[in-house]
């Protein structure tokens, strides 16, 4: 009987490994990386603030050592260890919070990955998609990596919902209104045929004026816009403020007054934050694009 | 004798400057750490340690030495060969050139290497030597070079190469971050695999320069005379561009582009042991390989957090001694 004891608790330690968290993975980044991760990471770097709030959004919240200078959301965020830019990634810093799993976002420069992952740091990295749907995927992907994909369905379950709920108002859309993105303040900075956010504007039931244009991020021509006559300007910045004193050139200094947009006055602010970080807000940013372009759909909801 | 002494007193004030700026460079970063640390780690080496200390610390420190070197090397070897002071790697254009031909060579996906050569440095080197060569034809008349000429065409490759440089970049990269490195230059990301081969063309430049040394002081006196006190002037003049754009090239492929260290080094070396070249080409090597690791470290430590493209900091230092040289010429 003792015997059986033994074994059995034996038997048992065996599973251990097993029980604590999952059993030997291996996953291949979008570099084409593969990697073998044995057991759930306990000391992660995030490179970028989509992935920052991908991972708090997922509960990893204790397992975060490190975050780049933008990463300002969720507040906790806030109070993690800075690991400098996107760009300027200050690698010392990396190195010395040890960390067993860096998340690396496209937007890094591949020169700078090379070099994380020949100082032997494990890095996995990850495609910025070109769709708005492309964001379930990346969550899916950060919860198999992190060992949290429980977690990780049930957030893609509840944003995908939010965002079935919008597309079907959308459904009875038979007229996409022009629309002219505008990013980075005053340059006419604008998205491509490229970029998420072109698709994320698809989506919303409004046709891009710089859809047609092949890369992602372009500087756009005044010309062009006014050429085009966009129906809304959306001007996307970092806050209100920004926004009214671009509101304020657009409507006053840019020759773009004959255009409906602005003849209209329709002219709207969205918060950079929401809208350029593939993560889960980013739906969030779609409805309010959404009930911008389709107001009536939306009426008679909160 | 006076010379000789000067040039020891210079080599031990080197000397030191080298030991501190190689003890700076290893204990002070954003990873707070003392010279305890340091010796602790090199008694018990720990993982974290060996990669803070040996492969980001000092292959960064290495590396800024040797760019630093190669550049001001260069920069000795192109005053010595347009006899002119105003001459440098950055100013003739070659360092522009250069790395057009790099980014030349990532745009068009040639990623490989061959005998760790890798075609970025050969397309730095070639297109480097093309902006030279062009440089040297145009600011020549009748065998004698007219300074505002090589200034000009030097400056109007330079801007043509860097433009063509900045629509590869803008034409195919997501970021700018390609754009600040490859026109600013840094060593953030500097390897011990890079150490290799700038260290290999620098040694090899190195000994070539000093082998032909005393040919570039009887340059100095013209061609004619030289070649009348026996130096095949030729042939040495093509060497010697050559090993200029050697350097600058494979400088310019590790850490883009980093300007006014090659103008500003040898004329200062010149000014304090004279203008021998056989002392001249050591001297100025050294002390430019001390001065960027110094502008590395004022790079990466003086904003926390953050890091400042070195040529902001050599531009800053040399653009002023620039306006210097050319009001005193005037």
């Amino acid at each position: 009987m003792r015997q059986y004891t033994i074994i059995a608790l034996f038997l048992t330690f065996l599973q251990l490994p097993a029980m604590a968290g999952g059993q030997e993975r291996t996953l291949t980044d979008d570099l084409g990386h593969v990697h073998i991760l044995k057991h759930p990471p306990q000391r992660i770097v995030s490179l970028a603030p989509n992935i920052t709030e991908i991972l708090f959004a997922l509960g990893l919240e204790e397992k975060i050592v490190g975050v780049t200078r933008y990463c300002n959301y969720p507040q906790q965020a806030q109070k993690k260890e800075r690991i400098g830019g996107m760009v300027d990634l200050d690698l010392e810093k990396v190195i010395s919070l040890q960390p067993d799993l860096v998340i690396a976002f496209r937007g890094n420069p591949l020169r700078l990955i090379r070099r994380l992952k020949n100082l032997q740091l494990s890095v996995f990295v990850l495609e910025q998609g070109t769709t708005l749907e492309s964001v379930f995927s990346l969550i899916e992907r950060i919860g198999l990596v992190t060992h949290r994909e429980k977690a990780a369905a049930s957030l893609v379950d509840g944003l995908n919902k939010d965002y079935k709920r919008v597309l079907n108002r959308l459904s009875s859309v038979k007229y996409a209104p022009k629309v002219y993105i505008n990013i980075h303040g005053k340059g006419l900075w604008t998205c491509g045929r490229d970029s998420f956010l072109n698709d994320l504007v698809h989506k919303a039931k409004g046709f891009n004026i710089a859809g047609e244009t092949p890369r992602a991020w372009i500087a756009y021509n005044l010309e062009e816009i006014i050429h085009q006559d966009p129906e809304y300007i959306i001007v996307i910045t970092k806050s209100q403020k920004d926004f009214t004193e671009i509101k304020e050139w657009f409507t006053q200094e840019a020759p773009l007054g004959s255009t409906q947009a602005i003849r209209e006055k329709n002219i709207y602010y969205l918060d950079e934050d929401l809208i350029t970080r593939p993560g889960p807000r980013i739906f969030r940013a779609f409805e309010q694009l959404s009930r911008i372009l389709h107001p009536a759909l939306f009426r008679n909801l909160r | 004798m006076n010379a000789q002494k000067k040039r020891l007193q210079l080599l031990s004030v080197l000397l030191l400057l080298l030991m501190v700026g190689l003890y700076f460079s290893m204990t002070k970063g954003s990873v707070e750490t003392s010279f305890a640390n340091l010796l602790d780690f090199l008694i018990h080496s720990d993982q974290t340690h060996a990669k803070i200390f040996i492969q980001l610390r000092l292959a960064r420190a290495l590396l800024a030495f040797l760019v630093g070197a190669s550049l001001s090397l260069s920069g000795a070897i192109l005053q010595g060969y347009f006899q002119n002071p105003m001459a440098g790697p950055f100013v003739v254009g070659v360092s522009s050139g250069a790395s057009f031909g790099a980014v030349l060579a990532l745009f068009l996906g040639l990623n490989f290497s061959l005998f760790g050569f890798s075609l970025q440095s050969v397309f730095a080197f070639g297109s480097g030597f093309a902006i030279v060569s062009l440089v040297y034809l145009l600011s020549q008349k009748k065998g004698i070079f007219k300074v505002e000429t090589l200034l000009l065409t030097g400056i109007a490759a330079g801007a043509l190469a860097s433009s063509l440089t900045s629509f590869l970049i803008f034409f195919k990269s997501e970021s700018f971050e390609q754009a600040v490195f490859w026109l600013l230059g840094s060593f953030q990301l500097a390897e011990w695999s890079q150490i290799r081969v700038v260290f290999f063309y620098l040694i090899l430049s190195f000994f070539l320069s000093q082998w032909y040394a005393k040919d570039m002081n009887l340059l100095i006196l013209g061609d004619e005379t030289a070649q009348s006190l026996g130096c095949s002037v030729n042939r040495v003049r093509k060497i010697f561009l050559a090993v200029s754009t050697l350097l600058a090239a494979s400088s310019v492929s590790v850490s883009g582009i980093i300007g006014f260290v090659g103008l500003i080094v040898p004329h200062w070396t010149r000014m304090l042991i004279g203008p021998d070249h056989r002392y001249l080409f050591v001297y100025s090597s050294l002390s430019g390989g001390i001065f960027l690791m110094f502008c590395d470290l004022l790079a990466r430590t003086s904003l926390p957090g953050s890091e400042l493209p070195i040529g902001i900091i050599t531009a800053i230092v040399g653009a002023p001694f620039f306006i210097y040289l050319l009001n005193k010429q005037r």
